[in-house]
């Protein structure tokens, strides 16, 4: 139910495996082989950082907190887990998943001010009838099945930070892995407290390297290598650490029935997505622009 | 990109029986499932979609339907209004949900209307206020606000399981972006609102809705509204009036409330306007022996009209339960700070003595109540849009509290 994750239906209805994902993303690329062949898309990693990347852009222009962006992005996701990309207007899509996450976060915005907003943004995709995106609203809550309400790692940050003593600047760091982790499959796939605890696992285990200052909010600097991450979640394992309030949340790693597998597997999928990250750059966006402009453009989407 | 189609089809799916009520937001239907040998009856709530002119366009789902749809889908308590789906086709939300056929208004209007004015059976109102006290507690463990708790809402299934229905006030209260307050223009059948929120409190808490079993439990027994004031109308669109007469109604019973007992009370916006009505003393256990013994034990006169029945007592059998007269001042507390708790009136030692509570409202005496009105005369849902006006909203339309809520956005 709402305040309980167990009985919700994110984990009901809108969790499922890794092997189950790729299948039935699969499918989707398969229902039409000639769309699949004539329209190529880049890697639905790099989408995801440019659909992020399109999300905060028009957020912003709303003042949109960060929680009902997190819960537009996962909103995008389960979507396109039912519907193929190919065959859909993405501006269109990622416009309506932030209209209906304002209003399911409580913050609502009229639907006018978010279409003139999304034209703004996007003059060439966006359509400008109010009608197309609230016809695309019905079209998302239908593949929804109507659950819509989210549950985000947030909350179990805020109730760890004081269980394992977190200084301010280390939440906020979480914090930021936690609106990163929004970029990849993890909340799919991961109930959020396990990505709660690797975002605190990242932050204060393997300590972002301070050079790089604060995280960005839509490019993360945080830099350590897969290699940094196995070795320190083996040292976490085992516990065996210097420092004393290192030490203190290791132990609290090691004594919690936390499940350390978990923790890995979100550990690495958040790295490997710093690593793409790093190397989508300019023309990574520019590419995923051009391959969705001719999309929705040749195919009259 | 395509039009939208929806894959599954109300009608091809569901046999519309009749109509039943047309709400603030919509029209409810009775239907069955076409599915041979399926004989569960359903309740199908249709949300009004917006026209512009005589065309139904999309316009964006309210605020209202979003909350009833996110919140239904994730609920699930024996007395909470089970969700079966929801349909979204041709511009319209349709919700499915378990049929239920009595409700609360209906219950206690067969009583009030009935030549001798019978007591509903001290052991149903024992049921009903566990039942509806069980459904509160779960909605608030789940941290949702109900806000329009009032005897319309709350329904009864024919074999007296209690259903809390009618969401579409709902929310969320933990950690809300925007304040509980902002947004909502009307909350809570005046009845059967809370007087923080009568005295301009900015902020929800869970014990609205405890005031609001209150107020639902008192009129269980007395078989009308405890507090039956008369709304004062709002003026200007930004500005909500204070609801004097609603104020005083309650002063009348419980007494003008004092900063003793609610230590809040001096820094509520309306504060200023308290002075200006009548002075009370506290009569509520007054009331209680006039609702619950007739008016021979509350010194030969009824109590503002309030009385039991002739010869059997109203709540029949309650009149030595003095556990039921603290269960009512817990609920009707003026500070909503120390206003029992659901979890707090569900240990009250109403529930242990006497007979045991249960589960099903009717089993002390044969389900006794009409069938709910289901009319024929418009259950052509395959036309979207269509407002038909002048049709009677449900048979009880003089009773109705004198405010509808405002529809949101
Ligand atoms: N599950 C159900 N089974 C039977 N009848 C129902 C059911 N749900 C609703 N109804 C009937 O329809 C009426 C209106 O339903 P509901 O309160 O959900 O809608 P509403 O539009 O919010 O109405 P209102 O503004 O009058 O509160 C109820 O008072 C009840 O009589
Ligand atoms: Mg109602």
């Amino acid at each position: 139910m709402a305040a309980n994750y167990w009985a919700s239906s994110q984990r009901l209805h809108w969790q499922m495996s890794r092997a189950k994902l790729a299948e039935t993303r699969r499918a989707l690329d398969a229902m039409d082989e000639k769309v699949f062949q004539d329209f190529p898309l880049p890697h639905y990693r790099l989408l995801s950082i440019y659909f992020n990347q399109q999300l905060i852009r028009l957020g912003r222009r709303m003042q949109t907190r960060q929680q009902a962006l997190a819960t537009a992005q996962l909103y995008v996701r389960r979507f396109y887990t039912k519907v193929a990309i190919r065959d859909t207007n993405p501006y269109l899509v990622l416009a309506t998943c932030l209209y209906l996450a304002l209003k399911i976060e409580e913050c609502p915005q009229h639907i006018r001010i978010v279409v003139n907003e999304a034209r703004t943004c996007w003059p060439e995709y966006m359509p400008a009838d109010t009608a197309k995106l609230a016809e695309c609203e019905f079209w998302l809550i239908s593949e929804m099945n109507s659950f819509l309400i989210v549950h985000h790692p947030y909350r179990t940050l805020r109730e760890l930070k004081i269980t394992l003593k977190l200084t301010d600047s280390e939440e906020e760091t979480a914090s930021q892995v936690i609106n990163d982790s929004c970029v990849t499959d993890l909340p799919l796939l991961y109930p959020p407290h396990v990505i709660a605890v690797t975002a605190i696992f990242l932050t204060v285990v393997l300590k972002p390297s301070s050079s790089m200052g604060a995280f960005g909010s839509s490019v993360s600097n945080l830099r350590v290598s897969s290699a940094a991450a196995a070795a320190a979640a083996a040292a976490a394992a085992n516990t065996m650490n210097a420092q004393e309030r290192l030490q203190h949340v290791v132990n609290w790693f090691a004594n919690s029935k936390v499940d350390m597998e978990a923790i890995i597997d979100c550990t690495q999928e958040i790295i490997s997505l710093y690593e793409v990250w790093e190397s989508y750059s300019a023309t990574g966006e520019k590419s995923c622009r051009e391959m969705l402009g001719r999309l929705v453009k040749q195919r009259g989407l | 990109m395509p039009p939208y189609r929806s894959k599954v089809r109300v009608l091809e799916k569901y046999h519309i029986i009749g109509f039943i009520s047309s709400g603030t937001y919509g029209r409810v239907y009775k239907a069955r499932s076409r599915t041979p040998g399926n004989m569960q009856e359903f309740a199908i709530k249709k949300f009004k979609p917006d026209k512009e002119g005589e065309v139904v366009q999309y316009t964006g789902i309210s605020q209202s339907a979003c909350r009833e749809m996110a919140l239904c889908s994730e609920l699930s308590h024996p007395n909470v209004i089970a969700l079966h789906e929801i349909i979204l086709e041709d511009k319209c939300i349709y919700m499915v949900f378990s049929y239920a056929e009595h409700d609360l208004l209906q219950i206690i209007h067969h009583h009030s209307s009935s030549p001798t004015r019978p007591p509903i059976p001290a052991a149903t109102i024992k049921s009903i206020l566990w039942q509806l006290l069980n459904g509160v507690a779960y909605l608030h463990q789940n941290w949702v606000l109900h806000r329009d708790l009032k005897p319309a809402n709350i329904m009864v299934t024919r074999s007296g399981e209690l259903k809390i229905g009618d969401l579409g006030l709902a929310r969320l209260f933990y950690k809300p972006l925007q304040s509980l307050y902002t947004g909502d223009k009307v909350v809570v059948t005046i009845w059967y609102r809370a007087p923080e929120l009568l005295l301009g409190s900015k902020h929800y808490t869970a014990a609205i809705d405890l005031w609001a079993v209150g107020c639902i439990f008192a009129e269980l027994l007395a078989l009308r509204p405890i507090f039956k004031g008369e709304e004062a109308k709002m003026e200007k669109k930004s500005t909500v009036p204070f609801q004097r007469n609603q104020m005083q109604k309650i002063i009348e019973i419980l007494g003008t409330p004092r900063k003793e007992d609610w230590p809040e009370l001096t820094s509520m916006p309306e504060y200023s306007q308290l002075p200006m009505l009548k002075t009370c003393p506290d009569m509520l256990e007054t009331w209680w022996m006039s609702v619950t013994d007739g008016p021979a034990a509350a010194g030969g006169r009824s109590f503002q009209g309030f009385s039991g029945s002739g010869g059997t007592a109203a709540g029949g059998g309650l009149q030595n339960t003095k556990a039921g007269l603290e269960l009512l001042k817990g609920l009707l507390t003026y500070d909503p700070m120390k206003r029992w708790t659901a979890q707090r009136a569900l240990e009250s030692p109403f529930f242990k003595e006497g007979t045991r509570v249960s589960l099903h409202a009717f089993d002390s005496h044969e389900n006794q109540y009409p069938n709910r009105r289901v009319t024929q005369d418009d259950n052509d849902l395959s036309l979207p849009g269509t407002k038909r006006s002048g049709l009677p909203d449900d048979s009880f339309a003089g009773r109705a509290p004198p405010v509808k809520r405002v529809k949101e956005n």
